[in-house]
């Protein structure tokens, strides 16, 4: 350091000079309201180099934002065409080292030419936020003066960079705040929308459910079916309306199964008393009919099905519907009935044209008959004969006989008479329904019915409901037959077959007591009978409506007990009845 | 006509022709014969103590024959019943021979027939 011999004046002017200096870098903050620390560097590195007339000034921090070195220069016009601002760094950095944190002055450096003096200036308590490079060709530099303002501009730059660190700092929390309040607020908004949603659907779903719920109320009503839930450790039951409406009960009453059962018909009251015993025992599932005593003496009859299983606490809980079938089942009943009759009638009526009272109408002068035929008889054989009487029991039959022909006249005629309704027809169709009328009473009788109708049998020219009629005749004869055997199996079949090109063939074979041979030929007479109750009409009046179907009707006896009776008639569209 | 002998034989039936014909034919067999066209006609009469068979329809109007065979039992009358009818019931017979009727008659029978079920009623006669 030179010692210069001054004059007084000169360093007054100097001190002078150097205040307003620091004057002017005190001021330096004002400007920098609000500025960012480029601008603010670089203001500051203006200022020295115009206060200290530098040869070039550099400054070099971290970027608060970035963390990246940012370094700027300032160069003197002369030295400009020299050193461009981004050399400056590249020199000090071979003048002073790799790191700038250890660059120390330096006096008098070789750069260029003449000797530059080099001074350093950390930024920050710790020279963390930076530092500036001051160079000066001038010999002598740095002085007092020039040295404080360096420091003082320094800590100007340091105040300056802090500052804006500080604020940067403050504006980067506070964007963070920001954000996130406004993160936050978005999520809540989400949530709300969701919960928004949430409620609107569960009130969808809640309606939804209503909506079903009056249709299963609806639905039970017009089915009357009833649900209810049974838990049998408490034996407590959940019923629907519908349930009391059956029952029968004052809504919201606390049903209980002796409530249940106080309405069950005393008939159905015990084995309905099983049911629960067995339902109490094991889950199972129940099916059960019973009828209920109403307070008004009606009958109500219902059907009830339920399944039992586990709830989630392990108790057997049963799950049901109860349906009250009463209207279907007056209808079966009244259906059975008619069905029975209208089977009674068939086959009273396709019996033929004897009615019971036809019957009693031709038994009357045929007992006469016999009665008087067999007085006359005796009465002439006596000794002596009683020709008298003779003569009054033989007028008597006459005049029976005449009687018995009318009602017989009266039948040919109704016969004869009868639309004969030829169609063409199934035979095994015919025999079917035949087989479905007789079968509860060949079921009574014990008797084993086996059927071999014909596949592809074709079809006949002829009266469905008198051919229905020979066969009914022919099984009960079959059936009657059988009414004494014992000791074998009573056996009825009933075959049909195609016989040649032109014939469709019905058979009826018994395992009964089979018929003599020599009076086959009886069998088919009127009257005859083998029956000591029997009338004998059928087989002759069976044999003229075949034979009027241009067919033949016979009988053979079996190989084994028993006979069989067979028609057989043609078929096809030629035949004419 | 052929002086009577052998038991009385009562016909019971509303129908006129047994009426007109059994009894003749009853004769002849050797018993006596007598119509009434009514339970209630025979009861009314004397002919209950004297008739040792009867020969019951068993439908009638009024009484039937099976009332009258009731009756009959109720009042400890032990007479001997042959019934007749027209109707083919199956069960009928069974019925009746449970009631302790000694046979049953399907109009329209044989002479035979009724002859055995005469001789079945008295037994020895």
């Amino acid at each position: 350091m030179a010692a210069h011999l001054e004059e007084p004046s000169e360093e007054i002017r100097r001190l002078r000079h150097c205040l307003n200096d620091l004057v002017g870098l005190v001021a330096l903050p004002a400007m920098w309201a609000g500025a960012d620390s480029l601008q603010i560097v670089r203001t500051l590195l203006d200022a020295l180099l115009r206060m200290l007339r530098l040869d070039f000034v550099y400054a070099r921090w971290r970027d608060p934002a970035s963390a990246e070195p940012v370094e700027i220069a300032r160069v003197a016009e002369s030295w400009q065409p020299i050193s461009q601002p981004q050399d400056i760094g590249r020199m000090l950095f071979r003048e002073l080292g790799d790191d700038p944190q250890k660059w120390a002055p330096l006096t008098r450096g070789s750069s260029g030419g003449a000797g530059v003096s080099i001074v350093p200036l950390r930024l920050g308590m710790y020279g963390e936020l930076g530092l500036i490079v001051a160079g000066s060709e001038r010999v002598g530099f740095p002085e007092q003066a020039e040295t404080l303002v360096l420091n003082v501009a320094a800590n100007q730059a340091s105040i300056g960079l802090q500052e804006t660190r500080l604020l940067g700092e403050q504006k980067r929390l506070t964007n963070e705040l920001d954000r996130r309040i406004a993160q936050r607020t978005a999520e809540l908004a989400a949530t709300n929308e969701e919960l928004r949603r949430e409620i609107s659907e569960r009130m969808r779903v809640e309606e939804a459910l209503r909506h079903s719920e009056a249709f299963l109320a609806e639905g039970q009503r017009l089915s009357r079916v009833g649900s209810f839930s049974w838990r049998t450790p408490t034996d407590e039951i959940i019923c629907s309306e519908q349930m009391y409406r059956i029952f029968e009960l004052e809504a919201l009453m606390a049903v209980t199964i002796r409530l249940m059962s106080a309405r069950i018909h005393p008939e159905d009251q015990s084995s309905f008393a099983a049911v629960v015993e067995r339902a109490r025992a094991a889950a199972t599932d129940v099916e059960h009919e019973f009828r209920l005593l109403m307070s008004d003496g009606s009958v109500k009859h219902l059907y009830l099905i339920a399944h039992g299983g586990r709830d989630k606490n392990d108790q057997l809980e049963y799950i049901g519907a109860i349906q009250d079938v009463t209207e279907r089942r007056l209808a079966e009943e009244a259906l059975a009935e008619l069905q029975s009759e209208l089977a009674r009638v068939a086959r009273i009526t396709s019996l033929g044209i004897l009615t019971a009272s036809m019957a009693h109408e031709v038994n009357q002068p045929l007992s006469g008959i016999i009665t008087n035929a067999s007085t006359c008889l005796r009465m002439l054989s006596a000794d002596p004969p009683n020709v008298d009487g003779a003569l009054e029991t033989a007028r008597r039959t006459i005049r029976d006989g005449t009687r018995a022909s009318e009602v017989v006249t009266r039948l040919r005629t109704l016969y004869s008479k009868k639309e004969l309704s030829p169609e063409s027809m199934d035979l095994n169709d015919a025999a079917r329904e035949v087989i479905s009328l007789s079968l509860s009473e060949l079921q009574r009788n014990r008797i084993v019915l086996r059927q071999e109708l014909a596949e592809s049998l074709p079809p006949v020219i002829g009266d469905r409901v008198q051919l229905q009629q020979v066969m009914l005749n022919l099984v009960r004869n079959a059936s009657d037959a059988m009414s004494t055997v014992e000791g074998r199996p009573r056996e009825l079949l009933i075959a049909t077959e195609h016989e040649d090109d032109s014939r469709v063939c019905l058979r009826v074979k018994d395992s009964g007591v089979g018929f003599e041979p020599k009076s086959v030929n009886r069998l088919f007479e009127a009257f005859y009978t083998t029956k000591n109750d029997g009338m004998g009409i059928g087989l002759s009046m069976s044999r003229s409506i075949i034979e009027a179907h241009q067919g033949r009707l016979w009988a053979t006896q079996n190989q084994g007990p028993g006979a069989t009776f067979s028609f057989s008639i043609p078929c096809g569209a030629n035949t004419k009845v | 006509m052929r002086p009577t002998r052998g038991p009385l034989v009562a016909v019971i039936d509303d129908d006129e022709s047994v009426r007109e014909s059994l009894p003749d034919l009853i004769r002849e067999f050797g018993y006596a014969a007598q119509s009434f066209s009514s339970a209630e006609e025979f009861l009314a009469s004397d002919g209950l103590s004297r008739a040792g068979c009867l020969i019951l329809d068993v439908v009638m109007p009024g009484m039937t024959g099976l009332e009258l065979q009731k009756e009959l039992n109720v009042r400890g009358q032990r007479t001997p019943v042959i019934f007749i009818t027209a109707q083919k019931d199956d069960g009928l017979r069974a019925r009746v021979l449970e009631g302790g009727a000694v046979e049953l008659l399907t109009k329209p029978f044989s002479d035979t027939a009724l002859l055995a079920a005469l001789r079945a009623a008295f037994p020895g006669g």
